[in-house]
């Protein structure tokens, strides 16, 4: 690859350090006021033409067809090493679902990640998070226990 | 190229229907493992293709054929404009797709195909038998659109570039040594176009590398359309950062979201849109003017993003139709025109799917899903497709298209994330730096993602 580990670790820095910020930030912005607005007046699509009160799940191939949509930045099958985004892989479901609805809701600030959410209701989530689950991280032992 | 009539093509069509049904039979399970994937073309939506159908399924046989031993990406390539990257920074290697996944590669160039036989044909004449074609040919520019200009001009003098390559080192170089107090004019394409923040990226990207090092110089988009993707943010950025003043109707449109400042200085950075007479109408690369409705400009360096169609493969082998671009079968980008073949990325028609390197590379993976489970007798899940993008209105000024698609009642593909696509007006500071640096991360995750 073209990217030396330096600069790509310099990065990583610069943009863990700016994510901090941001996370401040935005506690305080209109930001999240206005998107959960917005978010408010246009649920889900997918959600909202569900009528009974137990959807039917979201099959695993189809989760796994929406898991492959997020591997351009989280990497293939959710694996990242040094990057600026979550790797997904070996998240427990749990965790990708609560924060996935986060990020739909508006509870919690993001660049683009709370528009992407907007596309999945929450049998999707769970079908993509399972996938995830699935998936062997790449520290298995350092991401366990918490 | 054999071509069919009419009359035979209908009964080959029959036959081919035949053995299609044979092939999704459990019974052919040994043919099926053995089953070959030919695909045309190696950039994001072939590389994407290729690895994800050997990781759905390990068995197929997956040939890519590319006319470049070494891709370069397009995504991220103004910024060799700029000095942010060198332009070997835009290689990208087939190496881990061939090594690590077991992918085979033909660097050749397609010429033509037999249908009813399932082969295509290679300027060095090979023939390549497949049970499935993917085509992922890209783009290929219509230079001749604008009088005066040609391929001949682009290569040596006004340089476009859309297509990374030397034409990049070239406009790179004069951009740099452009005359103090120059004139860069930058024509801007037609829709539907590849990357459509892109032209606007790019000027946005000069106008501050300007800004340092030539201070005096002028940039000039001129513009057929009068709006474009992105634009609200964009033009928000030029405005805090190259004292732009917006047009009048998007100030009215935005200032009760933002505050936008009315600039006394005048910008270095200026718009000029198709209503107000920017559609390019002719090259004059002699004595550098290029000639729009509106104005006649002399330039110190031009490029023109001419307008596009798909890659000239997809015509060869019958692909297109009166639009320049491909039709295809919404649920699994399956060719109108050719049986199983499919046509992926910017060359084919996917209704609200901006021509993006991450539109491709969702299109590739629904595809190689739609092909193995095919291939195994097997309905493929309903499709779904992503689209972000970020882009830059300055090396720290990041915003962003984000996008999820599915088949709507109407059978096309739209949007079903909410009405909002973009970063929103009152972003704060820090939320815009950090899209410049997640745009930067994208770079290396997206390559991987496709060619490793």
């Amino acid at each position: 690859m073209h990217i030396t580990l330096n600069s790509s670790l310099g990065l990583q820095r610069s943009a863990s350090r700016i994510q901090g910020l941001a996370a401040a930030g935005m506690a305080l912005g209109l930001w999240l006021a206005g998107f959960s607005l917005a978010f408010a007046q246009l649920p889900p699509a997918s959600t909202a033409k569900k009528t009974n009160a137990t959807p039917a799940a979201t099959s695993p191939l189809l989760a796994a067809t929406m898991a492959h949509s997020c591997a351009a930045c989280h990497g293939t099958l959710g694996h990242l090493s040094d990057e600026s985004f979550a790797p997904l892989a070996g998240m427990p479901s749990e965790q990708f679902v609560r924060t996935m609805k986060d990020f739909r809701e508006g509870r919690r600030p993001a660049t683009l990640m709370g528009l992407v959410a907007m596309g999945f209701s929450d049998t999707d989530l769970k079908g993509m998070g399972d996938f995830f689950e699935a998936q062997k991280s790449l520290k298995p032992t350092s991401v366990k226990g918490k | 190229m054999r071509i069919e009539t009419q009359g035979t093509r209908r009964n080959w069509l029959a036959q081919q229907l035949a053995l299609a049904t044979m092939a999704t039979l459990p019974s052919m399970a040994f043919a099926q493992d053995k089953a070959h994937v030919v695909i045309i073309g190696g950039g994001v939506g072939g590389a994407t293709a290729a690895k994800y159908l050997k990781l759905f399924n390990p068995q197929l046989r997956v040939t890519v054929i590319e006319k470049n031993p070494v891709y370069i990406r397009p995504y991220g390539s103004s910024e060799v404009l700029n000095q942010h990257a060198k332009f070997e920074d835009l290689f990208v290697t087939y190496d881990k797709l061939k090594n690590d996944h077991g992918i085979e590669f033909i660097f050749d160039t397609v010429t033509g195909m037999d249908p009813k036989l399932q082969q295509v044909f290679t300027l060095g004449k090979q023939k390549i038998r497949y049970d499935k074609l993917i085509v992922s040919p890209g783009i290929q520019l219509n230079y001749a659109a604008y009088e005066g200009y040609n391929e001949n001009i682009a290569r040596t003098s006004v340089p476009s570039g859309w297509i990374p390559g030397d034409q990049t080192v070239l406009l790179a170089k004069q951009l740099q040594t452009m005359r103090q107090g120059g004139t860069f004019v930058l024509a801007a394409p037609p829709n539907p176009y590849r990357c459509p923040p892109g032209p606007y990226e790019r000027a946005a990207l000069m106008t501050e590398w300007f800004s340092k090092h030539n201070p005096t110089a002028k940039v000039i988009i001129v513009d057929p359309k009068d709006s474009f993707v992105t634009d609200e943010t964009m033009m928000l950025g030029w405005n805090r950062l190259y004292n732009f003043n917006l047009p009048d109707d998007y100030v009215k449109k935005m200032s009760a979201m933002v505050e936008i400042k009315q600039h006394a200085k005048t910008s270095m950075l200026s718009w000029v849109r198709g209503k107000d007479g920017g559609r390019t109408l002719k090259i004059d690369a002699k004595r550098m003017r290029i000639e729009t409705e509106g104005e006649s400009i002399k330039a110190d360096v031009i490029n023109v993003i001419p307008p596009m169609k798909a890659g000239l493969v997809a015509s060869t082998l019958g692909l297109t139709d009166s639009t320049g671009y491909c039709p295809v079968q919404r649920i699994n980008f399956a060719s109108s025109k050719v049986p199983h073949t499919y046509v992926i990325g910017d060359a084919s028609i996917a209704d609200a799917m901006p021509k993006s390197g991450f539109s491709a590379n969702t299109q590739a993976k629904v595809v190689a899903r739609a092909i193995v489970e095919e291939l195994a007798g097997r309905t493929a899940p309903e499709p779904l497709w992503e689209n972000t993008c970020y882009a830059l209105a300055g090396k720290d000024y990041g915003l962003f298209v984000a996008d999820v698609f599915k088949i709507q009642a109407d059978g096309k593909i739209g949007r079903i994330n909410g009405k909002s696509r973009y970063l929103p007006l009152d972003a704060s500071p820090v939320q815009i730096k950090l899209g410049a640096r997640y745009q930067q991360a994208w770079l290396r995750t997206f390559t991987a993602d496709c060619f490793a």
